[in-house]
């Protein structure tokens, strides 16, 4: 076919469709329509063929019926006047004895969009939900909900709601669910249909003749009703239980929605739902769409937050493959990092070293930083891997390596001797201001511990006149005065010229006054740079120990199955932590004066000689932490339990009341257990720590052990303390067996 | 609740829109192809852009972007399955799912989608009760409808819907009675370096073609029941029964559906059918590398191995390849990067090996990572979990049908690292 302007194929066609010999022969008439609607879809004007098509529109074949009406709903809001010849048509439509015909005038009469419709299909409205094809029926009740949208302000029509109340026992399935979401679109300014008690038993009966879809969506408009009592509440959720497996995801997080919120009083029962749930909740995250299997992670994630422990056997599932979009391997990374415990820690860190070296960028350091976050548990397997990772020499890689070294060094000191190691000879690869801050940041907290740091930090003020960035230099600054402190000999004539140059030279306002201020401060004295500069060397609470603590399925609940969920734009890696680190060196400055004041108030009450134990000053997470790692164990003891005697909260509540105060303690499920306790008593202060390891050879493998360490030495103290913590463990456990 | 549909070929192209409630212009495309634009490869569009005023709720499927606009909270698994329903319902109408179909059918399309849809809610999804409003095109009743005239539109409405099993019409007749099963099992693996399984699981569905007249109520045995994890059923089968006696029992819908599908998913059940014996190496000078693959059988149960096909997703600076195949024929897609080798049937007697030379872009440094292995099979008659039907029976009716059950086992996500 040779190729026409649009004008020109427009008159060719109205020619045709006007042609009294083509209007007779019913076959080459129909394709011209077709070739209208062709047209149509191609994005080309035809609306000035709208008269001869309503003429085409009286016809008793059905598909010319269907192409015409789909050619005037796409028309009719640009031609009112014309379309409104076509009513009438339609009209009659209405009345044919095919129930098919009478649908489909109805269906497309009420997608017509333009004003003044609405006195035109009121009527064939009413008459349609009376029709007795359940197909008109179908169409008619979803038609009430286009009429009210057509004139938004119009008042509701009280008459029309009546009805579909009624229709909600329409035999045919479809028209229900039809009316619930007609009546949620008309009562939409009054909040939606209102779910009562026989509207909901209703539904629910009926629940098992809905396809797949509507069963979705009743679940969702269930979520408004709130059972009166216990009885009714399981009698609901029985009625579900097996809509749990049900085959399609969309069925089955809509119930597990509506699980998790009506039994939002009864945690029991909502752990059994995702426990009955996480089969298929993990097919779909194993499902042949991506798509799917993406909602599937992003719902997982959220179990995760209350039951971290029992999705760890199946960490393999998590495992991504090559050709996976990278949206799923982030998901799936961060899913990876809180399965980790220990029987899987090699294999899961195995696995993500794999990713380090992938091709995109984001992902490998996404991976890397998935590596870091692991790291804060198990600080040395990571460390090799991540020191290994620099000997590749890739600029992305040695950048996300730093700064995952430098949130680690941050989170757990225990690291700081290896990463100090590691961290030299890496600045020639670093390229970013992101890697150059946090590789800084390390040569200012830690350059005592790196031999080379004077040199590097020469090497960067050598060339301050090409650092483009500005936070860059901030943190230059910094780390020279800080570096400058630890080392005064080597750095000092370089912070004088840095601090020259900045003064002097620099063009950027906030570099320049931060290079006055250092250099005002410096002129106050040493002793008053330090205080102001030489913060805390890690974060003052001990994550390791704590790890994220499980939160109620409350919390999330009312989230799960939304759009919420998968997050709108875009997957971010999870870099929050980096934004929060670059803060740390600024903000803890002002810490240390804080934590001497806390240090002075606790040593009064260490003096007391105070017989037996005592509550005595809190002790602060980095106070608990310091004393532990200088003192040595001064005693050691299997207390022969099996295993933690209840759950973690109780266990703190006990020891409470004998006063023993309770630091930190993991998770219920983890493998090994730990707590750290601390007490004071007979003018001691007793750190101790429970740890339940069941890898730890020797016959009484899985009984609880007992580390203890002291300060000043006290023998009479610990005894007292290890049969206080005997009497409170034996308790417990006769409580439990009872 | 789904408000518009857009469909999208990959080179940005809006080639179908279709509106259930007000039209949304063209231009809340622009969200994403933006989001396209930034992800680079089409696959890696995130499935949820958030505009606005709207949602953007997109799956990719046979090279075009479906993407649903979306005004109201709705939950995201609905939108992602129904996009796929849609995208299975043309492929079942005109066996594949391409651009180029869609363009040709473009008012079956549009007649589908408005059956499908009415004012943003699902309708009609089951494929029978669509086939009885719209008759599918075939290419004897596209001809007859040349000469007669007559019409791919049903002229009666579909009855089933008002009978007591909503899934099945009823007066169902038929002059053959007969009900095939296939058990369809998909191998996802993951193999390391060395050989050793790093993950493995199985997909099976159950698919069946019921074509008997009236409404009989079957009852489907396994040998091996136990073995099925997570299984999940059409809505037809009585659960309660697979619950205590292991049986699938129910009233079959009429036509082509999926019965159920399972998960095996105990790594020690996961027979993996063939093993790989790769070397890739590049070398440190010289700009070149070498590759020597090997397939050969594992467990297969003594079934012949199939269409089996080896991709390779090559580094970047790998330019071209200098290389000899025993068996199959091997191609190197210079702009993707990819190597395919087809090889066909398994050569129990002499396994097919892919050995020779790979030239690198000269002056490039040695590439980080090997690339990995993908690979498809196929191996008939044979479903690899051991799952086994041992009987069909059938209740309720008179006459004896026709049975049958077909096993076959396909390679789903299965990689081998190197």
């Amino acid at each position: 076919m040779p190729y026409l302007s649009s004008e020109e194929t427009v008159k060719e066609l109205k020619r045709a469709l006007s042609n009294p010999n083509i209007q007779s022969d019913r076959l080459r008439y129909r394709n011209y329509i077709l070739r209208v609607i062709r047209s149509m879809t191609q994005g080309l004007d035809v609306s000035p063929l709208f008269m001869d098509m309503v003429k085409a529109s009286a016809t008793v074949d059905i598909v010319q019926k269907k192409l015409v009406y789909l050619y005037m709903c796409t028309y009719a809001s640009l031609k009112p006047d014309l379309a409104l010849l076509a009513i009438n048509t339609l009209r009659k439509d209405c009345a044919d004895p095919n129930p098919m015909v009478r649908g489909l005038a109805l269906r497309n009469m009420c997608n017509f969009r333009m004003p003044g419709m609405t006195e035109y299909i009121h009527q064939p409205i009413l008459t349609g939900l009376k029709d007795k094809a359940s197909y008109v029926r179908r169409v008619a009740v979803l038609g009430c909900a286009k009429m009210q949208s057509l004139q938004p302000n119009a008042e509701i029509d009280a008459t029309i709601v009546n009805e579909l109340y009624g229709l909600l026992r329409d035999p045919d399935p479809v028209v229900m669910v039809n009316c619930l979401r007609a009546l949620e679109e008309i009562l939409k300014h009054e909040g939606g249909v209102v779910i009562n008690k026989p509207i909901a038993h209703h539904l629910l009966n009926r629940l098992k003749e809905l396809d797949s879809w509507a069963q979705g969506e009743v679940l969702t408009f269930l979520l408004r009703y709130k059972p009166r009592g216990e009885d009714e509440l399981f009698d609901i959720l029985s009625l579900l239980d097996g809509l749990l497996h049900s085959s399609h995801a969309t069925v089955m997080a809509a119930t597990l929605r509506l699980f998790l919120q009506l039994a939002a009083a009864h945690p029991a029962v909502q752990a059994d739902a995702l426990e009955q749930a996480r089969g298929p909740l993990l097919a779909t995250c194993g499902s042949q769409s991506r798509e799917l299997r993406f909602a599937g992670l992003c719902h997982v994630q959220q179990v995760l937050r209350s039951q971290p422990a029992q999705l760890g056997v199946h960490y393999k599932r998590f495992f991504c493959g090559y050709s996976e979009p990278a949206y799923i391997k982030f998901r799936k990374m961060e899913i990876l990092v809180e399965l980790v415990n220990d029987e899987n820690v090699g294999l899961v860190l195995e696995e993500l070293r794999g990713y380090c070296t992938d091709v995109s960028p984001e992902l490998a350091q996404a991976a890397i930083a998935a590596i870091g976050r692991i790291g804060r548990t198990y600080s040395e397997k990571c460390l090799d891997i991540l020191t290994g990772l620099l000997g590749l020499k890739q600029e992305h890689i040695t950048s996300a390596v730093v700064q995952t070294f430098r949130d680690l060094v941050w989170l757990c000191p225990q690291s700081t001797a290896a990463v100090c190691q590691a961290v030299e000879g890496c600045e020639e690869s670093l390229q970013d201001s992101e890697g150059k801050q946090a590789l800084l940041w390390l040569l200012g907290m830690h350059g005592g511990q790196i031999t080379n740091a004077p040199y590097v930090l020469e090497s960067h003020i050598d060339g301050l006149k090409t650092e483009m960035s500005s936070v860059v230099k901030l943190e230059l600054l910094t780390a020279a005065v800080r570096l400058f402190l630890l080392r005064p000999a080597e750095t000092q004539d370089m912070l004088g010229r840095l601090l020259h140059y900045c003064i002097e030279e620099e063009s950027d306002m906030n570099v320049h006054d931060r290079a006055l201020f250092c250099y005002r401060l410096l002129e106050c004295g040493l002793e008053e740079t330090r205080r102001v500069f030489q913060g805390p060397k890690s974060d003052p609470c001990m994550g390791v120990l704590t790890g994220c603590p499980t939160e109620p399925v409350n919390s999330w609940a009312s989230k799960f199955n939304t759009l919420g969920l998968l997050g709108g734009n875009d997957v971010v890696p999870a870099s929050s932590d980096t934004a929060a680190s670059d803060q740390r060196g600024h903000s803890s400055q002002g810490d240390a004066l804080a934590e001497a004041v806390d240090e002075q108030l606790s040593i009064p009450e260490e003096g007391q000689q105070s017989p037996g134990l005592s509550l005595g000053a809190l002790l602060s997470h980095e106070a608990f932490e310091r004393h532990w790692l200088e003192l040595c164990v001064t005693h050691r003891e299997a207390l022969g339990f099996q295993g933690p005697p209840s759950a973690s909260e109780t266990l703190q509540a006990a020891l409470q009341l004998v006063k023993i105060q309770t630091l930190a303690f993991s998770r219920e499920s983890t493998k090994p257990w730990k707590a750290y306790l601390y007490t004071h008593g007979s003018g001691t202060l007793i750190l101790a720590e429970l740890l339940q390891d069941e890898s730890e050879a020797g016959n009484n493998s899985t009984s609880l052990v007992v580390s203890l360490k002291q300060l000043p030495e006290n023998k009479m103290a610990i005894q007292e303390f290890v049969s206080v913590l005997r009497t409170v463990l034996h308790t417990l456990t006769k409580d439990r067996s009872c | 609740m789904i408000h518009s549909l857009f469909l999208i070929n990959s080179a940005a192209d809006i080639f179908l829109e279709k509106h259930w409630k007000s039209v949304i212009s063209r231009s809340v495309c622009d969200y994403f192809f933006e989001a396209q634009e930034k992800a680079g490869e089409p696959n890696n569009v995130p499935p949820v852009i958030r505009t606005p005023h709207h949602y953007l709720i997109n799956i990719y499927r046979d090279k075009i972007f479906f993407v649903s606009v979306i005004q109201t909270e709705v939950p995201p698994l609905f939108v992602i399955e129904f996009l796929h329903r849609v995208a299975e319902t043309l492929q079942d109408y005109f066996g594949e799912c391409s651009e180029s179909v869609i363009k040709d059918n473009v008012v079956i399309v549009y007649e589908l989608l408005e059956e499908m849809l009415d004012n943003g809610f699902p309708l009609a999804t089951e494929s029978n009760i669509l086939k009885e409003l719209i008759k599918p095109p075939t290419i004897l009743r596209s001809m007859v409808n040349t000469i007669t005239g007559s019409s791919n539109v049903g002229e009666t409405l579909p009855t089933g819907q008002l009978s007591t099993v909503p899934w099945r019409r009823a007066g169902v007749k038929y002059t053959n009675n007969e009900a095939y099963f296939d058990v369809i099992e998909e191998i996802d693996a993951i193999i390391d370096k060395s050989g050793a399984t790093v993950c493995a699981e199985i997909q099976g569905v159950i698919d069946a073609c019921v074509k008997l007249t009236g409404m009989p109520d079957l009852t489907l045995t396994f040998m091996n029941p136990r073995l099925l994890d997570d299984v999940s059923f059409h809505p037809c089968v009585r659960f309660k029964r697979w619950e205590s006696e292991r049986v699938l029992s129910f009233i079959p819908p009429d036509g082509n559906f999926r019965l159920m599908s399972y998960h095996v998913s105990a790594q020690n059940l996961v027979a993996i059918p063939i093993y790989v014996k790769q070397n890739i190496s590049f070398f440190e000078s010289g700009s070149s590398g070498r590759l020597d693959i090997t397939v050969g059988p594992k467990q297969t149960m003594g079934k012949p191995v199939e269409g089996l096909v080896v991709s390779i997703h090559m580094p970047k600076v790998v330019l071209s390849v200098n290389l000899t195949a025993t068996q199959g024929t091997q191609k190197y897609d210079t702009t993707t990067k990819v190597l395919v080798w087809d090889i066909g049937k398994l050569n129990q007697q002499k396994l097919p090996n892919l050995k020779g030379s790979l030239s690198l872009q000269s002056g490039s440094p040695k590439p980080e990572e090997n690339p990995s292995l993908d690979i498809d099979l196929k191996i008939q008659q044979l479903a690899i979990s051991g799952v086994k039907v041992s009987r069909l029976d059938m209740h309720g009716e008179k006459y004896k049908p026709f049975k049958g059950v077909k096993y076959i086992t396909k390679a789903g996500k299965f990689q081998v690292r190197t």
